[in-house]
């Protein structure tokens, strides 16, 4: 019962957010039965998926402080398990998804644990390490289609299969997503005033402290190692049912992890709204970047200057992002 | 036999040159504690221009070195004096996206510029000429000349650091920045020295390694990965460590030679169907991996 109230208890937040967090779940609520493109709908799908991508992320890198650059590869072990369970198996989705989230929390513990002797940079580049270590093996394992990576053809299935999660149209998967992503923004909310919660944001502060206050450090890491490995491993697996068809290069690759940890930056890591901001302003931007001066006018990689100019931006002038600037105006004016 | 000694002679050769790689990141993480994910970008737009000056000029690769050196200490120094310096202010996670910002920055531009597709040297007076020293062991002429001049200017840059002022400047300021501040020791002129030093190196990198490997926008990432393997190796800041652990990786990216050598000696089946050459470099990341977890400050590190 208690835990039910921590949940939905969102009290510590000025009134303001609260409207604001309000309107725009409304806006997400009814946004499908706006008459936009296909391709607004394609862009607010990826929108919701690194949301939730950078709430997990924001556990582990935004509550704790430490700096995780292989997410990929948890949305990798998620999006195969439940593709080579379909395609091979029938399994369907909502037994897959579970599955891969216990085989990507597995491994995550299995590295987790040698990881977490690690501090700040060292730790950051050993993530990268391993998850490229996966992204190799997989590409050259046949079970799992080596290179070419494995395809669900929807013509087996007839959709709209709410088991198999086989639809024709996007606004079953946008819907499917906003529920997950209501369920990870309450969990989180649970998280952020849990035990576990308080201790991580010690153990970000000063570590040696938070040791001599009894907290055992690295299994508290690796618990919230796991956590942020769930959330991304679940989002893994709609990926694998959304896109249908998955190859190491696009879910497992750097630039992935990289787009995850800089969407909770950007917003401001550490906070409730932080991810979800951050994915707000960059997946609209960089798929219509894309769109307009990438395909359009024909300059490729234009997007992606773009975009890297915004992160160096952001990480030189206002390295707590959006959210660092909205509490330092606050802080300001009550003074 | 001649498999397993051409391995080792390829190894060998092969991390003379990654030690060279390696070279300017274990500076700048030495001199200002910053991991560099562009690394690898420099060491693109280095092969990239020997490759054009070479092409547009006639002559040969090898002689277009101190033009390579020239663009990328510059290039180095403009990046800190207009970025850098003012990641140094922020958290070590603004530190990590920042740099792979640049990296990004530098890989799409190098992609609108030059486009997308492999360029590769076909003159110069080395390429296409090899040894044989017998023992069926066969040198490139590229790859030994390429060899050689790494160590020529590792040898350069060590004697730079151990044997003049600056240098002396430069190892005070990676020991204590502060205490170099207060000896006026100008820390912030020691952090772009670095920089260039960095980006030269690299780029000499750069327009050797065109000479055997052809280029294209996206292959930087596989060289910052490599390097950031020898320098967990050699140890964080430590410039002999740089070295040996070069050739300890390079060594390691020979491993399917030597796969084949135990497959051939022992007669094994099932070790040829085994596609070692897909796992080239994932031994390497593997390698940075168990150095890391096992002893973090590596074999000649001094920084924790």
């Amino acid at each position: 019962m208690e835990t039910i109230k921590n949940t939905l208890d969102f009290s510590d937040f000025p009134r303001i957010d609260l409207i604001g967090a309000g309107l725009v779940l409304i806006f997400l609520l009814i946004f499908p039965l706006l008459p936009l493109s296909a391709f607004a709908m394609a862009t607010m799908i990826q929108f919701l998926m690194f949301s939730i991508y950078g709430m997990g992320w924001n556990t582990i890198g935004g509550y704790g402080g430490q700096v995780d650059l292989g997410k990929a590869q948890y949305v990798g072990i998620g999006a195969y398990t439940t593709s080579v369970m379909l395609i091979r198996w029938d399994i369907p989705f909502w037994v897959s998804m579970p599955v891969g989230v216990c085989l990507a929390v597995g491994w995550s513990f299995i590295i987790g644990y040698p990881l977490f002797r690690l501090k700040g940079h060292y730790f950051a580049i050993a993530t990268i390490a391993t998850s490229l270590v996966l992204k190799d093996l997989f590409e050259v394992w046949g079970f799992v289609g080596a290179a070419r990576g494995l395809e669900i053809s929807p013509i087996k299935y007839r959709p709209p299969d709410f088991l198999r999660l086989i639809f024709k149209e996007d606004i079953y998967y946008y819907y499917v997503l906003l529920g997950l992503f209501i369920i990870g923004l309450l969990y989180i909310n649970w998280f952020r005033k849990s035990r576990l919660g308080f201790q991580l944001r010690c153990i970000k502060d000063n570590e040696n402290v938070a040791q001599s206050l009894g907290i055992n450090v690295r299994w508290a890491k690796v618990k919230t190692y796991a956590i942020a490995t769930a959330f991304v491993s679940v989002v893994g697996s709609f990926h694998a049912c959304y896109i249908k068809n998955i190859e190491p290069e696009d879910t497992m690759s750097l630039s992935i992890s990289i787009l995850i940890a800089l969407m909770a930056m950007l917003g401001g890591a550490g906070s409730l709204w932080g991810p979800i901001i951050g994915a707000g302003i960059l997946i609209p931007l960089k798929s219509y970047l894309k769109e307009w001066l990438g395909a359009k006018a024909g300059l490729v990689g234009i997007d992606l200057i773009i975009y890297a100019i915004i992160i160096m931006l952001v990480s030189a002038y206002e390295p707590r992002g959006i959210w660092g600037i909205v509490e330092k105006v606050r802080r300001r004016k009550r003074k | 036999m001649d498999i397993l000694l051409s391995s080792i002679v390829a190894g060998l050769l092969i991390g003379m040159v990654l030690a060279i790689v390696a070279l300017g990141l274990t500076i700048i993480f030495g001199v200002m504690d910053i991991v560099n994910f562009a690394h690898g970008e420099f060491l693109m737009i280095g092969m990239y221009t020997g490759l054009l000056t070479a092409q547009a000029t006639g002559i040969d690769p090898l002689l277009t070195l101190p033009l390579a050196a020239a663009v990328g200490c510059l290039l180095g120094i403009l990046c800190y004096i207009g970025f850098i310096k003012f990641l140094l202010r922020g958290p070590m996670i603004a530190q990590l996206l920042g740099t792979f910002g640049l990296m990004l920055f530098l890989r799409n531009l190098a992609l609108l510029i030059f486009g997308s597709e492999d360029r590769a040297l076909h003159h110069g007076i080395l390429v296409g000429k090899s040894f044989d020293i017998g023992m069926g062991i066969v040198i490139p002429a590229t790859k030994l000349a390429a060899a050689g001049l790494s160590v020529l200017s590792f040898w350069g840059v060590w004697l730079l650091m151990n044997r003049t002022r600056v240098g002396k400047a430069l190892r005070a300021t990676a020991l204590n920045a502060q205490g170099a501040r207060y000896m006026g020791i100008p820390t912030e002129r020691m952090n772009a020295l670095a920089w260039g030093i960095g980006g030269g190196t690299v780029a000499v990198a750069g327009a050797l390694i065109v000479n055997f490997w052809s280029v294209n926008p996206f292959m930087g990432l596989l060289f910052t990965m490599i390097a950031f393997a020898i320098v967990a190796l050699g140890g964080f800041g430590s410039v002999p460590g740089a070295f040996f652990a070069g050739l300890v990786v390079g060594m390691i990216t020979e491993i399917p030679g030597f796969w084949d050598f135990l497959t051939y000696t022992f007669n094994l089946d099932w070790m040829a169907h085994v596609p070692m050459t897909s796992f080239k470099y994932m031994w390497v990341y593997l390698a940075y991996f168990v150095i890391m977890v096992l002893r973090p400050r590596g074999l000649f590190g001094w920084k924790q």
